[in-house]
């Protein structure tokens, strides 16, 4: 119960600092392009190579089948949100220690570092989509209004991504062995998620191990609305919308009793 | 009592030292039985009451807690036993400038820093020109601040931290901002706000510092309170340590 009490107190404190939120966010974005000649159009051409160059390792050379649809259309609409939780993991691995000045000086929800570098993913993440525009044009891919469920996947796999990052930067702070194992294991998750590959390519017999990976619940849904028209799999959305929550809610206690003691051991 | 704006009570802060720093050395030393933690006692036993308005110079030798005490009001950590408590709102002065950002514009980073410190976005509008003013960098606001002197680095930083009248102000031996002329605009500046019923809590070894801004002492030696009261005794604590 108090548990219960102190989330709620955590959740108005954290509202009453939304303005820095934004701030942070926006210092990340303004920050990052500083002194580039083409600036923030890398948020789009980086995906936009990725894509080339995969595609042509995969569907030329390795010659993945993709079914009915081309095989690019096929992998952006998986790898995108990929690399949104990707990218959101590991800046938000090293944002709690790459801001220890501010940690040691001044008060104020650690959190929201955290949900700050998020906020400027889902930024670059919704600016990557733009990639999409002249493929599906091209492809003639029709949508339907199933569409936009695409919205609610989203909120669920950013609370997802929210939680773990939570996790890992806390953690991080006190040994940074986890950035590092952070690449490894990210690296190795983006090879067990039907991302390059549907999943039916993959063996039957190991195929229970999606189960247990929500990315790759979020990553068919996404496949199924966006490119099946057709409705998600309500069964496992919910599963996933649950899980998502309670993880988040367990991750901000975790979050918060060990926020205490960040300014010493940074 | 509610002028009450500080509480400490029986106030302990200990510090565990990882020995080990990585995985890699922790794991071994966790299965040996060897010890993993040294603990260091920076806070022991520190009780005090300080009410609005007056002002708090702390003093001690290197390492005997000063930080350590200023960073539990700040609330930038927490104690490890006892209690303390904070009424009102804390405008840390102690290490200026924390959250600039060098490839933003002075501008930027102003807002930026308000927010941090928790000035909502409308007042920082309003105290805008203020601050440009008090730092007299007109000419420079909106260049990178990677390009500043250091310097004009500190002057921003701190008239950002003053801009608002804190209840609060935490001092850590920064009045060495600048030249002579800013930093006596400093000290104005801080004296305003003393009069205004703003509580300063300050760090100093320049004994004529405190005598002049503060009316009450706290001696820290070895993470132990020697002494809390009145400014002239507390001074005269402090000295007979030091010898």
């Amino acid at each position: 119960m108090s548990n219960v009490i102190k989330l709620f107190s955590n959740i108005k404190l954290f509202f009453s600092y939304h303005e820095l939120l934004f701030n942070f966010a926006r210092r990340e974005i303004s920050q990052r392009y500083k002194q580039s000649i083409l600036g923030y159009a890398w948020v789009i051409l980086n995906p936009l190579f990725q894509l080339l160059v995969m595609t042509f390792v995969f569907s030329t050379i390795f010659k993945v089948s993709s079914f009915s649809v081309p095989y690019i259309i096929f992998l952006m609409v998986g790898l995108l949100p990929w690399n949104f939780f990707g990218q959101s993991l590991s800046s938000a691995s090293n944002s709690l220690v790459s801001n220890s000045p501010l940690i040691t000086k001044i008060y104020f929800p650690r959190e929201i570092l955290i949900y700050g570098t998020i906020l400027a993913k889902i930024i670059d993440f919704l600016y990557s989509c733009l990639v999409l525009i002249p493929f599906f044009i091209y492809f003639h891919v029709s949508l339907n209004w199933q569409v936009l469920w695409v919205i609610p996947i989203f909120i669920i796999q950013l609370i997802f991504t929210a939680a773990l990052s939570l996790i890992i930067a806390s953690f991080n702070l006190f040994y940074r062995d986890i950035q590092y194992l952070l690449n490894l294991v990210i690296s190795l998750w983006f090879y067990l998620t039907p991302i390059l590959y549907p999943i039916e390519q993959f063996p039957e017999k190991y195929r229970f191990i999606f189960a247990f990976n929500p990315i790759s619940v979020f990553i068919n849904a996404y496949r199924q609305v966006v490119l099946g028209g057709r409705e998600p799999n309500y069964l496992s959305l919910f599963i996933a919308t649950i899980i998502s929550i309670l993880f988040f809610l367990i991750s901000l206690l975790i979050f918060k009793k060990q926020e205490g003691e960040f300014a010493d051991y940074v | 009592m509610s002028n009450l704006i500080i509480k400490a009570e029986k106030l302990y802060k200990i510090y565990n030292l990882q020995r080990q720093k990585t995985f890699k050395e922790f794991l071994p030393a966790l299965f040996s039985g060897s010890k993993t933690r040294k603990k260091v006692n920076a806070l022991s036993d520190i009780n005090f009451d300080l009410f609005k308005g007056q002002s708090l110079g702390i003093m001690g030798k290197n390492g005997s807690g000063k930080s350590t005490l200023l960073k539990l009001i700040a609330g930038v950590t927490i104690p490890t036993m006892g209690d303390i408590k904070v009424f009102a709102r804390v405008a840390p002065l102690i290490e200026l400038g924390a959250g600039f950002h060098p490839e933003l514009t002075g501008k930027e980073n102003i807002f930026l820093n308000g927010s941090i410190l928790g000035i909502k976005k409308r007042d920082m509008d309003k105290l805008y020109d203020s601050i440009i003013d008090f730092s007299e960098l007109h000419n420079f606001i909106d260049e990178p601040i990677k390009f500043y002197s250091s310097g004009m680095y500190m002057r921003l930083a701190f008239s950002v931290a003053v801009a608002k009248t804190p209840d609060i102000l935490l001092v850590d031996e920064i009045l060495a901002v600048g030249d002579a002329k800013f930093q006596e605009k400093c000290l104005n500046r801080i004296k305003k706000f003393q009069k205004s019923g703003t509580t300063m809590i300050m760090v100093s070894h320049n004994i004529e510092q405190i005598r002049e801004h503060c009316n009450q002492g706290l001696v820290l030696q070895n993470g132990k309170q020697k002494f809390f009261g009145s400014i002239s005794e507390a001074i005269e604590k402090y000295q007979k340590i030091i010898t």
